[in-house]
This record gives C-alpha cells, sequence and structure tokens, in this order.
C-alpha cells in the first residue's frame, strides 16, 4: 500500500512540473504587456522601460524561466504587481477561502446526491423517481452562474436569508455567506453524481450478492447500507473526484458572481492584468489541488475496492 | 475567454430577470432625515490595489486616497477649478517661474504629527521618481523650496498655469515626510493621511473600512462614523445587494439594469457629469485610414445616436469636441457629425477608396456592451461598402496592440484627473502627449505648439482660444471620433449628500445615512 502511494506521489512530481511550465510559457507568449497594464495608459514609455526593467521582463525568456524555477524551488512564489502584495501572504488570506468552498460543495453535493439516488434507485417506477429525473434535467440544463442569480434572487433577496453575496469579516458571518455559492457549485454536481450512483445502486440491487443477502432474510436497511451503498460509492468517489478537480473553471465564475475573495477571483484578476506571477502561483497551486484530491480519490477507492489495491 | 463571455452574456440575461422580478419588491425609503454616524457601506466592481499615493492608476484606489489624504488644492464639484485645501492660498511668482503655496496651519496626520512644507516637498518628490505612473504630470517642477513650515515654493521649467490643478491630483497627496519612519510598503499597509478618514482595515479581495478622523481639520465633517468598500465584480450581484439592504451605495450599475432601479421607490439612480469620453480611434499610420476623407465618411456613416440608444440606453450625450463639456476649455460650437449615409457616400467617393475596402474593429472581450457597439458600427459601415471584422482581444492584449500603433479601428474611453484641460488636451490632442494622439498615430505640429502656449499662458481667455483651435483641428481631421460623453452613474438607498466630482472624487466627508 506504501509502496502504491510513493508511486502515485512520483507521477506527481511531472504533472505539477508540467503545469509550471505551460502556465509559464501561456502567459509569456500572450499579448499584452504587465508594465503598461500596472502603470496605465498614462504612463510615458520611459516608465513603462524603467518598470519592465526592474521587474526583469526585459531578460530573455529562457532566463526568466530559469530564474523563476529557480525562486519556486525556494518556496517564493513572487510579488503581485497587481496587488502590490507577495503573493504567498495573498494565499494565505485566499486560499482558505476557496478550500472551504470545495469542501462546502463536496458535502452539500453528497448530502443531496445520496438520498436522491438511493430513493429513485430503490423505487425507480415511483412519482419520486420521476421527480428526480425532473430536477436533474433543470438543474443540468441550467447554467450553473444562473442558478447562482436565481439562488441571490430567492434566498438572498426575497426570503433574504442568506447574504446576496459579499464576504463579511466575522467568522460566522463568513460560513453563512459561503452556503449559497457552495449550494451553486453543489447543485452543478448533483444531476452527474445521482445519475452515477443511481446505476450503480441499481446495478448493486440486481446483484447475486444482495439476492444471497436478502435470502438470508436481511433486513432492507443493512443490505442498502453495508452492501448496495458501499458498492455504490466506488462509482460516487471516482465522479465526486473529478467534479472536484473541475472546480478550479467553477470557482472562477462562482466567486465573480457571489463577490467571495478566494482563488478564483484572484486568479481572474491576475489574468485580466497580466500579472504573470500571480497566474503561475494560482495555476501552480490548483494544479496541486487537483494532484491531491486525484491521490485522496486512488486512495478512497482503494479503500472500498482491495481490487484497486492489487492492480 | 470566449466562454467567460458566453458565460457574462447569459449571466445578463439571467439576472435582467432576476432584477425585473426584485423591481417589484425591496424595503426601507429612498428618502429620510439626515442623521449622524453609521457606517456606510458602497459596492464597487473593482477593489484598491495600493493607498500609496504615487503608486496606482486604478479609480477603485484612487477614490479611497482621496478620502485618506488631502492634496494641497481640491477639484470643485464641477470639475472646472480648484478650492482651497492643505493649501489656503497659492499665487505665481512675476516672471511666471515659480508658484507659490500657504500651508495650512491647523491640518494635522492622523497620527498626530503636523502637516509642514517638509511633508509637501517629500510627497510630490515621491511621485517624481521614474517609475511613478503619474510623473509625467511633475516633471515641469525643477526644484521644491520650503522656506519656512508653512510655504512651498515649486520652481518650474517654464511659465506654467496648470500647477493649482496639478497640486490637486491623487498622486500629489500629501503623506508624512520619510513615511513617517516607515518603509514605502510598511506604510502602504498601514497609511497616514491628513484626510477626513483614516485608513482601519483591508481584507485584500473582500472589503476596505476606513473610519472617522475626529481631528479633521475642516469641523463638524465628516458625519459618518465609517465607510466600507467592498469589492463585487459582478454588476448585477451589487443591484441584488442594494435591494436586499446589504449595502447603500452601489457604483456603476450596468446600463441595462438601470430601469429596473428607478422603478424601484427606496433606491435612487443618480447621474453625474463626469470627464468620460468614449470613442472611436482610427489608425491613421495605415491605409485606408491615412486618407481624411476615408476617416470622414466613417464619421457621417456611424449613426452614433442609434449606438448611444441600444447600448448606452440614452445615458450620455452625442460628443463634439474632445474636451469635455466639464473642463471650461470645452468648445460647445463644434457639433457632433450628423448622421448621413449620403454624405457618407459621397465623402468616400472622393477618396483613395472610393468603392469601400474591408477592415478590422478591435474589441476588448468580455464586454457586452463593445461587442454590441462594433456590431452596430459594422452594419453602419457596411451601407457604405466598408467590411468590417470584429476582432476581439482581452483587455490588456489590446491596451498593448494600441500602444503599439497594431491595429485598424479601436474603442476606448478617457478622463481626466486633474481638473485643468492641459493634462486631457495633451493625451488626447498631441502626439506626444501619452497615447500618439489617442493611438491614431496623427501627428501635427500645430497641436503640440498650441498644447504649450495654452499651459504657459496665464491668461484663461488667451489658453481657451488654443484649446478651441486644438478641438477644430480634431474635428477636421478625424483622427478618432469622439462619441459620447458619459455620466457616473450611482444607484444608492438611505444616502444623503452624495455627489461626485466630475473628476470622480467622492467628497464622502458631506454624505450622511437616513432613516
Amino acid at each position: 500500500m506504501l509502496r502504491w502511494f510513493a508511486r502515485r506521489l512520483l507521477l506527481a512530481i511531472p504533472v505539477i512540473w508540467g503545469v509550471v511550465t505551460i502556465s509559464f510559457v501561456m502567459m509569456h507568449l500572450a499579448p499584452g504587456d504587465p508594465a503598461r497594464t500596472a502603470l496605465g495608459e498614462k504612463a510615458s514609455d520611459a516608465s513603462v522601460a524603467a518598470l519592465r526593467h526592474q521587474w526583469g521582463l526585459d531578460q530573455s525568456l529562457p532566463l526568466q524561466y530559469v530564474s523563476y524555477l529557480r525562486q519556486l524551488v525556494h518556496g517564493d512564489l513572487g510579488t503581485s504587481v497587481y496587488y502590490h502584495a507577495p503573493i504567498t501572504s495573498l494565499m494565505a488570506q485566499r486560499l482558505p477561502v476557496t478550500l472551504s468552498l470545495v469542501v462546502l460543495s463536496a458535502i452539500l453535493t453528497m448530502l443531496i446526491s445520496v438520498p436522491l439516488a438511493s430513493r429513485s434507485a430503490t423505487h425507480p417506477n415511483g412519482l419520486a423517481a420521476l421527480a428526480v429525473r425532473l430536477f436533474n434535467a433543470i438543474v443540468q440544463g441550467a447554467p450553473t452562474f444562473f442558478i447562482g442569480a436565481m439562488l441571490i434572487l430567492f434566498l438572498g433577496v426575497r426570503v433574504a436569508i442568506f447574504p446576496a453575496g459579499g464576504y463579511p469579516a466575522s467568522i460566522g458571518g463568513r460560513a453563512w455567506a459561503l452556503v449559497l455559492p457552495a449550494l451553486t457549485i453543489a447543485l452543478g454536481t448533483v444531476p452527474i453524481m445521482v445519475r452515477g450512483l443511481r446505476a450503480a445502486m441499481t446495478e448493486s440491487y440486481g446483484s447475486e450478492y444482495v439476492a444471497f443477502a436478502r435470502s438470508k432474510g436481511l433486513p432492507e436497511r443493512p443490505i442498502r447500507y453495508r452492501y448496495v451503498l458501499r458498492n455504490a460509492g466506488i462509482s460516487g468517489v471516482s465522479i465526486l473526484g473529478i467534479q472536484v478537480g473541475a472546480l478550479a473553471s467553477g470557482a472562477l465564475v462562482i466567486e465573480q458572481v457571489f463577490a467571495i475573495p478566494g482563488m478564483g477571483s484572484m486568479l481572474m484578476t491576475g489574468i485580466l492584468n497580466r500579472d504573470y506571477a500571480l497566474v503561475q502561483a494560482c495555476t501552480l497551486v490548483f494544479g496541486l489541488l487537483v494532484v491531491v484530491v486525484y491521490l485522496g480519490t486512488d486512495l478512497a477507492y482503494a479503500r472500498l475496492d482491495p481490487r484497486a489495491r492489487l492492480s | 475567454m470566449k466562454r467567460f463571455k458566453t458565460l457574462c452574456g447569459a449571466l445578463a440575461l439571467a439576472s435582467t430577470v432576476a432584477l425585473t422580478l426584485t423591481a417589484c419588491g425591496g424595503s426601507g425609503t429612498g428618502s429620510g432625515v439626515p442623521q449622524s454616524g453609521g457606517d456606510l457601506v458602497m459596492a464597487r466592481a473593482d477593489e484598491a490595489t495600493s493607498l500609496l499615493p504615487s503608486v496606482p492608476t486604478d479609480n477603485a484606489s484612487i477614490w479611497v486616497i482621496e478620502e485618506i489624504y488631502d492634496t494641497l488644492t481640491v477639484p470643485d464639484q464641477s470639475g472646472k477649478s480648484v478650492q482651497p485645501s492643505l493649501a489656503t492660498s497659492w499665487s505665481q511668482s512675476s516672471d511666471k517661474l515659480s508658484w507659490t503655496f500657504k500651508l495650512r496651519k491647523n491640518a494635522k496626520f492622523t497620527n498626530g504629527q503636523a502637516v509642514t512644507s517638509a511633508d509637501v516637498k517629500f510627497s510630490i518628490e515621491q511621485n517624481q521618481k521614474s517609475d511613478a505612473p503619474f510623473s509625467f504630470i511633475d516633471t515641469v517642477i525643477t526644484k521644491i523650496d520650503t522656506p519656512d513650515p508653512a510655504t512651498v515654493v515649486f520652481h518650474t521649467k517654464k511659465p506654467w498655469s496648470p500647477l493649482p490643478a496639478d497640486m490637486a491630483l491623487y498622486a500629489n497627496s500629501i503623506v508624512p515626510k520619510d513615511y513617517a519612519g516607515k518603509s514605502a510598503s510598511q506604510f502602504a499597509a498601514h497609511p497616514i493621511g491628513s484626510g477626513p478618514f483614516k485608513f482601519a482595515s483591508w481584507s485584500k479581495g473582500s472589503s476596505l473600512k476606513i473610519v472617522k478622523n475626529t481631528g479633521y481639520w475642516r469641523k463638524g465633517t465628516p458625519h459618518l462614523d465609517s465607510v466600507t468598500f467592498t469589492t463585487v465584480p459582478d454588476s448585477n450581484t451589487r443591484a441584488t445587494q442594494l435591494a436586499s439592504n446589504q449595502i447603500q451605495i452601489n457604483e456603476y450599475p450596468s446600463n441595462s439594469s438601470i430601469k429596473s432601479l428607478k422603478a424601484q421607490p427606496n433606491l435612487t439612480v443618480s447621474m453625474f457629469p463626469s470627464s468620460e469620453i468614449d470613442y472611436l480611434s482610427m489608425n491613421v499610420r495605415r491605409a485606408p485610414f491615412d486618407d481624411v476623407d476615408v476617416r470622414k465618411a466613417v464619421s457621417q456613416a456611424i449613426d452614433k445616436k442609434a449606438i448611444l440608444k441600444a447600448v448606452y440606453y440614452d445615458h450620455g450625450t452625442l460628443a463634439g469636441g474632445f474636451l469635455s463639456p466639464t473642463t471650461w476649455a470645452h468648445d460647445a460650437s463644434i457639433k457632433p457629425v450628423p448622421h448621413d449615409v449620403a454624405a457618407a457616400k459621397a465623402t468616400l467617393a472622393k477618396s483613395s477608396h472610393p468603392h469601400g475596402f474591408s477592415t478590422t474593429i478591435t474589441i476588448s472581450s468580455g464586454s457586452q456592451d463593445a461587442s454590441s457597439e462594433a456590431q452596430l458600427v459594422q452594419g453602419d459601415l457596411a451601407k457604405i461598402g466598408i467590411k468590417v471584422k470584429i476582432k476581439t482581444l482581452d483587455p490588456s492584449a489590446i491596451s498593448t496592440a494600441k500602444h503599439a500603433g497594431n491595429y485598424d479601428m479601436a474603442f476606448g474611453l478617457y478622463t481626466t484627473d486633474i481638473v485643468d484641460p492641459d493634462e486631457i488636451a495633451r493625451f488626447a490632442g498631441t502626439y506626444d502627449g501619452g497615447s500618439n494622439t489617442l493611438y491614431s498615430g496623427y501627428k501635427n505640429s500645430k497641436m503640440d505648439t498650441l498644447a504649450a502656449t495654452a499651459s504657459s499662458s496665464p491668461d484663461q481667455s488667451a489658453r481657451k482660444a488654443a484649446y478651441d483651435q486644438m478641438q477644430q483641428i480634431i474635428a477636421d481631421n478625424v483622427p478618432y471620433i469622439p462619441l459620447f460623453y458619459v455620466p457616473g452613474i450611482y444607484s444608492y438607498g438611505k444616502v444623503s449628500g452624495f455627489h461626485p466630482a466630475a473628476t470622480g472624487n467622492y467628497f464622502l466627508e458631506k454624505v450622511q445615512l437616513t432613516k
């Protein structure tokens, strides 16, 4: 098990190096001058040239790449030219926000998906299963940001239970402010999760081991939790892992809509302002997040299905 | 980026539905009795980037800096002249080569230190450094003398009439000498000024709070206890936050939402005169825009009134002269070029491309307004035989392309940072003023002479005559088309006394919450 984990950890290194290199090359090849963007349209060419020199942007691309890698090896993510602040301190503020959003949305996804999938698998021809199908069709058809806008409108303005966007100073207020964006992200994942879980559960219900358990006289409840859900959980974990990995793009839009100061909105600001160091750092962190989530998924998979460890 | 643009478009649609629905609800009162104290929350699209006066160029920073620091002079409400602030009086020497400012004696920084001429000298010198974006404003100053703590003398390279207005620029805000013993970055993290509010806290990406400066030299103000600026990038979210009383002021609601906002009895939508001018630039360095008849034909063919209605919902007026009506140098006799397809065809027939040509218009990605505007221009120009292809670049790339002269036609906007017309006359009117005549590449030595004459002359009527000539030359040669004079738009709830100046200053010391 340890060797299996160590091998996967080693495989992550070239993935991260690839992410770092691709983000560096893409940012530097994209048209746009960070110094001009930082100084504004009215700054003189001499001021722009002075700043380009100060930031080392007048050096060749390979030289810039080498000094960037050297800086990374020393644990220095650089300084944001837009925020005029060290990126590590910006990350310290932004990363916990995005992680909270990701974790909360994953929890909400499970809390919504499992009962819905379970109900429609146990009563496939009932009214509830039809309602779940309808719910899935509507939620999957509507873009995530539209769902977000609707949630703001009804739960933020009409009923006014949650704030209509923003991120208050108090910890309790912040937790409360994360519910709507997390729910929005979760609702984007729920239809896929419900479909996957329902299919896996339906297959489990029709399997020989469930028939055997029933023939032994076991009640439905332990059969559902100990046999069906455990086996269906394998596909659930895979889907959740992929969806959490895709959150980088989801957070980018949702954080903008809900005015949540996380990594997504910071990445967006960085891209628009050609803040090379900031974009590269955000890409690196998102890359690391994806790798960690996939590792966690593999671990959970191995825990749920011993055959995965053998392979 | 394309995906993001599509998302934004769809979100705008979703939120229009949302706003229409919210228009039926809401609570609170739009008018009421002003009260003292309270925390005003203003939601803005962008976050401040730095509170060190010599560093930022973005309005989100500038308009907070103006609340924390004082400048020697301050723009008046109309944006046409300046008033005393830290300086109580100023005068130009008889040889016109220096300006003497007398300082207010009861002004103190929020750390208790008195404001002196040494602080003024240090502050202006920070903005003269080559990497300061607004250093070009102060390059005319050759030397700063401080004969006593209450007197500052600025020596200039040449007679320089705009200096009192230059001193109202945010980048010339007065900070304590040597940043009160701190490094620039330490000071930027905990800034100290002598303005009506003092810095309290800043949660990057989320909110910035300033609190009342109880020792402010202008007695009786500010009325508010504090102001919190929150960052809410999406205009629809800002609108819903206002509808749910989560915020009191929404900065720059989208044009499409204004009708819905106006329909809500509890909210006020106000349009303040601003110096913003939106334009369409043509690259005269490239054929066929090197031909003035081509440029004139384009101007005649564009139905500006239709664009104003469709894209700006009629919030603004058609532009004539390139200097805004908010400046005293505006020439009202220059009228917008009327939309006339027949005249445009006739003008094009006289040009080097009588039967039309193909060209591109470069627009900023993510801007639905720019996209709509470009499509309308495309339709208008097709009627006279000009085929326009729309090219999309993100904001940073478009700025680089314009500075490099690597485009055919492009939209843009400009605002002035000082109340004197000098800055914008040079920026938008001359080749060496920073933008190569608004990126058009149009060169005319007469424009340089007129700008120099205007800035050196102490006589305002002589200056006005020079600026009038500059506006006429641009109107005659059309290197770019001034399209619209655009107001500053705010929607707000229980607030009184909120009247931003044409330069954008909020003047929050005059603002009160209402009951």
